[in-house]
Parts: structure tokens; sequence; C-alpha cells
């Protein structure tokens, strides 16, 4: 009996199901455990549409920047202020830098957006960078045996 | 804080790498094995053919510069994991993690091999919303992402946690089951296959430290 379970959960193709019914059973547990949103947040975030039309970078502009350890702040301050000059040059001509496309993730606007919380610029971007390497790698020797 | 005394750390913004007793052992043994992938050389392999002389194996050279690479990325990924005191950049570094795993298995062209790696792939896409969901319901519980800060906190997060550890488990803990069910202990290149192990042995230690220290 167990060793006819084992075969059956031996198809490769069964992990990703049953992944996936552990965890719709696991949210549905979750619909009773208690949510909220703490008040105290490091990130907070602007009022929807509170900065649009006043300043280029909306809706990404972080005036007053919160650090987690208050003794690398100063550090902090320096980088998280930092422009590209491309960036600057955009945002002079511009209202709308922070909804173009150059601003997305991955975009110039990187450091404003992502530079407070340090590496993860860098790893997003390195997996993005991976997955193209692992793509382009099938695609040129999907004829090569 | 069970991860033994702290020797130093690394600021970079709010995110802090901390070269603790364990992290500072883990991050040793992944580095160590990186080197060791990069310098040996991938095996032969002699397969008895059932008519006629049998046949050596060869890695071709293109097939073996991206696994190499996959692999390495795969140790600093994994190197990286274990210093990290955050717990959305600890995310990150699962994800690559998962998708250097991937790399490693998919540019073995055998049918079987190419099945199994799909299927990785798929239960990791799955996996991503566990883990990216449980940072997002820790950060507006707590209002922080800092080990070191949730760490004095005492908030009961035990469905995050729960979420967190599915999350870990579908990115990197299934990975070995795949390149055990793929075979590829015996498909050719053998070095590469055991970055995959080792990176899910090391991450799976240390969520664990990481959900008992928050």
């Amino acid at each position: 009996m167990i060793g006819k379970i084992w075969n059956y959960l031996s198809k490769p193709e069964l992990v990703p199901r049953l992944f996936a019914i552990t965890l719709a059973i696991v949210f549905i547990f979750g619909l009773f455990w208690p949510i909220y949103k703490d008040n105290n947040q490091l990130y907070p975030k602007p009022e929807y549409h509170s900065q649009a039309l006043k300043t280029p970078l909306a809706p990404y502009d972080r005036s007053i920047v919160k650090a987690q350890y208050p003794q690398y702040l100063p550090d902090l301050g320096k980088i998280t202020s930092y422009l590209t000059p491309i960036a600057i040059f955009i945002k002079d001509r511009t209202l709308f830098f922070g909804t173009t496309i150059v601003s997305t993730p991955g975009g110039i606007l990187d450091e404003i957006l992502y530079y407070t919380r340090g590496m993860d610029t860098v790893l997003e971007s390195s997996i993005l960078l991976v997955a193209f390497i692992i793509f382009t790698w099938l695609y040129w020797n999907r004829e090569r045996d | 804080m069970i991860d033994g005394g702290i020797f130093g750390i690394v600021p970079f913004g709010d995110i802090i790498f901390k070269y603790s007793m364990f992290s500072t052992i883990g991050f040793v043994i992944a580095i160590t094995f990186t080197i060791l992938v990069y310098l040996t050389k991938p095996e032969k392999q002699l397969e008895a053919q059932k008519f006629g002389e049998d046949k050596l194996i060869d890695i071709p050279l293109h097939e073996l510069k991206n696994r190499r690479y996959m692999a390495i990325v795969c140790g600093i990924a994994t190197a990286g994991a274990m210093l990290t005191q955050d717990i959305f950049d600890f995310a990150l570094f699962l994800t690559l993690v998962g998708i250097a795993n991937i790399g490693i298995v998919s540019a073995v062209k055998r049918e079987h091999v190419l099945n199994a790696s799909f299927q990785y792939g798929l239960t990791s896409i799955i996996a991503t919303l566990p883990l990216f969901g449980a940072s997002a319901l820790i950060l507006a519980k707590t209002g922080t992402l800092s080990i070191l800060e949730l760490h004095h906190l005492n908030k009961n997060l035990l469905f995050e946690k729960i979420l967190y550890g599915l999350g870990m488990a579908g990115e990197t803990g299934v990975a070995p089951y795949y390149a055990a069910k793929a075979e590829m202990f015996r498909a050719p290149g053998s070095p590469y296959i055991l970055m995959i192990h080792l990176s899910s042995l090391l991450l799976i230690v240390r969520t664990v430290e990481i959900l008992l220290t928050i």
C-alpha cells in the first residue's frame, strides 16, 4: 500500500500540483488568521495622487527617508537623493518622469526607489539577467545535439 | 539570537550583511564549493551499449560553460543568502538560487531531464507567491523587514512563517527531488549537480534559523 503511494508520488509532474493544493489549503486556513496593518511603517506610502503634477518624481518622491539603523542615516541621505545625469536631464523637462518607461524597476529611477534597500536592486536585476541567459542559451542551442 | 557571536557587519543601506558564527560557516562552505566547482573538470562517462562498442560520453564545451556559470551563480547566491539580515533580501536570494538551479538542469539535452526541469520551474514559479506574500504580510504587520529588528518585536507571525517556509520549500527545497528524479547523478557532468544539493541544504538550515529568530 505504502509502496503504491510512493510510486504514485514519484512522478515529477505531480509535485507542482501537490504543492499548489497544499498552498490552497494553507491559504484557506489563513482566512481565519488575523491580518492587519501596523501604522508604524518604516516605508510609508504617500496618499494616492497626492504627488501628481507637483513633483516630477511622482509617485515615487520620498522626500523624508527613515532608516532602519539610524547610525547609517548620514551616508544613506547622500545616496538616496542621488540622481544620475540622465535622470536629472529628463526630470527637468517633464513632470511625468516617475511614470515613464525609463523609471520602471530596472530603469534609471532605481537609485531613488531602491537604494535605501541596498542589495535589492542588484539582486532583482541579476535574477532578470540569469533568466535571460538561460533563455538565450536554450534558444541559440536549440538545434544543436 | 541563536546564531552565535557576531564577528562583524557590512551595511548596505537598510540591509545588513552579518558575519556571525553560524552565517560565517555557511558562507565559507558555499564559497569553498563554488571554487571547487570552478576548478574541477566534469567527469566523463562510459555508457554500455547493447550492440556494438561502448561509447564515451563527453560534455561539449558550450554546455559545460553554461552549466558551470549557473553553478557559480548558484554558489554566490547561496553565500549571500547566508549573510543577509533582511526578509525580502533573503527571498530574492532564494529566487536567484532557484532560477540558477533551473539553469544548471536545463542545459542537458535529454527529454526526461528537460521534463523534470520544466516541472521544477513550475513549482518555483508557484512558490514565489507564498514567499513574497509572506514578506509583504510581515512588513504590513510589523512595519519592518530587518531580522535584527523583528527579533525584538515579539509579534505573533505563525501564519507568515508557515507561508515563508512553504515558499522556501517550493523554491529550493524540492530541487534535490528533481535532480534525483531526472537521474542527474547518472547524467554526465556531475560536480555541477552537487551545487543544487548544497544550496538546498544550506538554505533550508538558514531558513530554519531565520524563522526561529524572528
